[in-house]
């Protein structure tokens, strides 16, 4: 009797003592940063980003043609991560008339916007990240949103075919012929124009809806340790220059005008493999 | 306790007299859906509709801030006394006299339709006034500009944040919110074949056979209560087209020359017809199903009789056909003080 007494007592502490554990470690943040990259023979070169109409050729494409970029933005949406030994957090995405949370602008030209700081996630170990790289149905069928939603101000919404643009790319090349206009950086004079408007959020089998989001999956090399006091910082890398060699190469003679979905599936399909886990420190 | 009884009497008689009055008395500013309608397609939580919203919406939809040069507000192109049409011009004019592509669709019973515009192009109702907004043809301006000279207003501030309390500044999500507020609350359901339907008028003759001659001529495409299935069809206009229409959203060439079926609610007051108005009047467009019905690859087969392609009527069943659609304008609808 009293050893069963003792040991009911016993169990009784232990398990209270693992709930004063988890709420004393409780949660934490942990950093996401998207860098985006040039990777020429192998090695990582800090984008940059061109003056509209510049001639100066810094990148070439799989078949040799010389590009610049000018403008480069992008959502990612729908982030998980989840550890070893069963941690993990999702990122629910909420949207509404006021806010979308969940939903990130990566921005070039704003490097600030380039970090996504997650709050609130359960202290643990961490070794996979989820997410999607444009917004997927859910921020659409809610109508207007706000925040990086907003579309008198993301400008990264198509009105005729409402949706949103997940990958914005604008710059030049000069094997281009021009012609693109109606663009953030180029219009009817800028003669090497190319821009790629990627988007579309539904598959119409044959038709030309086509959902280029793409959700992705990488692995850590190492555990991220989240806990209070701690902020790991992991380092994704979409890298510019696979985005026109991967699966299918973007000729820039060909169609550089792109602002339909099923125009913008051939570089969407190169979306997986221009990103990237790099490295991460606690 | 006879002083109680008494209370308990009055206050019954007070409870009850209430009673009466919310069902007589129906609050103009909940969005109600008739029946024998479809269901409701806005997701209406995201949105709750109130007094202030509404008449803040309404304030926008006639108020030329929207355009460029603050010249044309909604309201030019979707005129109440019409049904929410452009009476004036096939088709429509926007800004700076520059003539648009299309008929200026009827704004009613916005709540319950999938998709929108000609082309179908648009998938929910938030998303139509920014289209118009930006379009060079239309406004000509942009949400961003738009919201500048909201904010900026002496008037625009306090009704936002009337209606949505919790806002700093404007933008555009909320303007689209009120927007659709205001355009949600349009239902169109008090014309005389809705009191036909609710059995609370009769048909005359005439309307009666236009009605059996409408069900068996018509109401495949144009069906249920909004007459439309929402279906993309090629009407046999045309060979070839100036406007592509639904193909300019699938790029799909099957698609080339379809529009979307319009709903025939209020069908006397929209004229011109068709998507680019050539048809002046109800007349003109009933012979063109008729007479002149082209032949073309993608038309709808059940514009095809025998391999012919036309719908067969005589002179007497064009005008009982004519009655009936005479029972779908909702005078009530506008001339609601409301609107």
């Amino acid at each position: 009797m009293n050893k069963i007494l003792i040991m009911s007592l016993l169990a009784l502490i232990i398990t209270s003592c693992g709930k004063d554990e988890v709420i004393e470690k409780g949660a934490g943040s942990i950093d996401i940063e998207f860098d985006n990259v040039a990777v020429i023979n192998n090695i990582q070169n800090q984008l940059s980003l061109v003056t509209p109409g510049s001639t100066n050729y810094t990148y070439t494409n799989g078949i040799g043609q010389p590009f610049n970029l000018n403008l480069l933005r992008y959502y990612i949406s729908g982030i998980k991560l989840e550890g070893p030994n069963g941690a993990s957090f999702t990122d629910e995405i909420k949207v509404d008339v006021a806010a979308s949370k969940g939903i990130y602008l990566i921005d070039e030209s704003k490097l600030a916007a380039n970090i996504i700081t997650l709050e609130n996630v359960p202290a643990g170990e961490y070794n996979k990240i989820s997410f999607t790289v444009g917004v997927d149905t859910s921020g659409v069928k809610e109508g207007a949103s706000g925040g990086v939603l907003d579309p008198a101000t993301c400008k990264m919404f198509w009105n005729w075919n409402s949706g949103y643009i997940a990958v914005k790319i604008e710059g030049q090349s000069p094997v281009s012929n021009g012609g693109v206009g109606g663009t953030e950086t180029l219009n009817s004079s800028s003669v090497n124009g190319i821009a790629y408007h990627v988007g579309g959020w539904r598959n119409v089998e044959g038709s030309a809806f086509v959902n280029n989001n793409k959700s992705l999956s990488f692995n850590f090399d190492t555990n991220a340790k989240v806990e209070k006091g701690l902020e790991p910082h992991v380092h994704m890398i979409l890298d510019v220059i696979s985005l026109f060699k991967g699966q299918n190469i973007i000729d820039f003679t060909g169609n550089h005008n792109v602002h339909k979905p099923i125009d913008g599936k051939p570089l969407a399909d190169n979306i997986p493999n221009a990103f990237s886990f790099d490295h991460l420190h606690q | 306790m006879k002083f109680k009884i008494f209370l308990l009497f009055v206050g019954a008689i007070i409870l009850g007299c209430q009673k009466e009055n919310t069902e007589e008395v129906l609050d103009p500013y909940v969005l109600r859906r008739p029946d024998y309608f479809p269901e409701i397609t806005y997701p209406i939580s995201g949105n709750q509709i109130s007094k202030s919203g509404f008449e803040l919406g309404k304030k926008l939809f006639n108020d030329p801030i929207l355009s460029l040069d603050n010249s044309i507000a909604c309201s030019n192109c979707h005129v109440k006394a019409v049904a929410f049409t452009d009476p004036q011009h096939n088709p429509s004019v926007g800004i700076f006299e520059r003539e648009g592509s299309r008929n200026s669709p009827m704004i009613a019973n916005m709540a319950f339709q999938p998709e929108f515009l000609w082309d179908g192009g648009i998938t929910h109702l938030d998303f139509v006034p920014i289209f118009a907004i930006e379009n060079e043809k239309e406004m000509a301006e942009t949400a961003e500009s738009v919201v500048r000279k909201l904010n900026a207003s002496p008037i625009y501030p306090t009704l936002f944040k009337k209606t949505f309390p919790s806002l700093d500044t404007i933008t555009a999500p909320y303007m689209l919110k009120a927007l659709s507020q205001y355009m949600l609350l349009l239902v169109s359901d008090q014309s005389k074949y809705d009191q036909f339907l609710r059995g609370e008028a009769n048909l005359s003759s005439e309307e009666t056979a236009g009605l059996t001659l409408f069900k068996a001529k018509c109401a495949s495409c144009h069906s249920g209560a909004l007459f439309t299935n929402y279906a993309f069809l090629d009407n046999g206009l045309d060979v070839t087209h100036k406007d592509i229409g639904r193909a300019l959203i699938s790029a799909r060439a099957e698609d080339t020359g379809k529009f979307k079926v319009p709903s025939l609610r209020n069908i006397l007051l929209t004229a011109p017809y068709m998507h680019d108005g050539r048809f002046k009047t109800i007349n003109e467009a009933i012979d063109h199903y008729r007479f002149h019905v082209k032949d073309t690859p993608n038309l709808d087969t059940r514009l095809k009789t025998n391999g012919k392609p036309g719908i067969s009527l005589t002179d007497e069943e064009v005008e009982n056909l004519v009655s009936f659609l005479k029972t779908l304008t909702d005078y009530k609808f506008i001339s609601n003080p409301i609107f």
